[in-house]
């Protein structure tokens, strides 16, 4: 308070000539860095909300995804023991990521693997495999890497918890279109722990597939059942792959909330020093010129 | 049972959701409430020909016209 009142009075009196009014320049960096200091508190008050908001969301999460998966494990255990003859060769890639940033690397995860399969040579996936899209930050960055592949978006999916509602109505937007493929894969993320994910491929056996595999032939079931069983089970492991992915994305956001105010925090005791300092120096600068112009006297 | 004419019209999926709608709408207050939650979806899909997108169309619409859609179409 005591400094910008007498910066303020220095500024005031008439510069000596010839030199520029010492106090000017620091009085500007004085307040760019008062009004930075202003923003990063803000920005840290901001970020710390956030990552408390993504910290009770992820618990919430983590429940629905131990419940999910479960879906996903049964529909494991049918594709297990009923492998398909022959490797897919066009693909139908579903990529499952969300619509919200601020959560690390999430939805690049998943865009880079995906992108992996297609540039893997070994795997033999055919180049113009179909590819759709949950969630509008992964359809921003693929719609610029393959364009030609993305045949249908979704968005709208991972504000709240997914549900099976949610992931059945994709299931039945996908059996609908009217694509052709010979197998399915789901590109989403994999939780680890609270702190890691990593990407991962699911695979999803059609209907001919299924019907066509040895170990599924061993029973006789009826067309009908089996076209039932294919859409049911393609609906199963999309769940599972959206509620997992959910829980991952809050993990991430929460991390990277808590990186953020980390460095908010750094920044704002490495800027209240700088500012300090300035402060400082401008008073002692001023008591210089008031020494030397009463000793004058 | 007649034979299973709706296989023509829907998918199972649809199928299930339609029985799991009706349970819901059976249950107590209480338990329909937290229920009704569990099966909600505001799912937009969007179909892409050649690199462009179409338009957004909702799968549920929801009932208030008013309301301006949040999210911009790409």
């Amino acid at each position: 308070m005591l400094a910008r009142r007498t910066l303020g009075r220095l500024a005031a009196q008439p510069p000596v000539l010839g030199a520029a009014p010492a106090g000017a320049r620091n009085m500007a960096t004085l307040r760019e860095i008062e009004l930075r200091l202003k923003s990063v508190r803000n920005i840290e008050k901001i970020t710390k909300s956030m990552k408390m908001i993504a910290s009770t969301k992820l618990n919430k999460a983590q429940r629905a995804m131990v419940a999910g998966k479960q879906y996903g494990v049964a529909n494991a255990e049918v594709f297990k023991n009923a492998p398909p003859e022959a490797p897919a060769k066009r693909k139908l890639v579903i990529v499952v990521s969300s619509d919200k940033g601020l959560c690390g690397g999430i939805h690049s995860s998943v865009s880079k693997a995906t992108r992996r399969l297609f540039a893997d040579k070994e795997a033999g996936l055919e180049p113009s495999s179909p590819i759709m899209v949950i969630g509008d930050k992964s359809k921003a960055q693929l719609s610029r890497a393959l364009p030609k592949n993305i045949v249908l978006t979704f968005n709208q999916i991972g504000r709240d918890i997914p549900t099976f509602a949610d992931a059945a109505g994709v299931a039945d937007l996908i059996l609908k279109s009217g694509v052709e493929y010979d197998g399915i894969a789901i590109v989403y993320n994999k939780f680890l722990s609270a702190i890691s994910y990593e990407s991962a491929v699911v695979e999803v056996e059609t209907e001919s597939t299924l019907k066509e595999s040895p170990g599924f032939k061993a029973y006789e079931m009826e067309d009908d059942v089996t076209k039932d069983l294919a859409e049911f089970a393609l609906a199963n492991a999309i769940y599972a792959a959206l509620v997992e992915s959910h829980a991952c994305e809050q993990s991430a956001r929460r991390n990277a909330m808590d990186n953020a105010s980390k460095n908010a925090s750094d920044m704002i005791s490495r800027l209240q020093m700088q500012y300090n300092r300035g402060r400082q120096a401008a008073i002692t600068n001023e008591l210089v010129d008031i020494i030397t112009g009463a000793s004058a006297l | 049972m007649s034979s299973t004419t709706w296989r023509n019209v829907f998918t199972y999926n649809k199928y299930t959701q339609i029985a799991a709608r009706a349970l819901r709408q059976s249950l107590k207050e209480e338990e329909r409430v937290a229920a009704e939650k569990r099966g909600q979806t505001i799912l937009r899909y969007q179909k892409w020909e050649n690199g462009q997108g179409g338009q957004q169309v909702y799968l549920n619409p929801p009932e208030e016209k008013g309301a301006p859609p949040k999210s911009a179409a790409v």
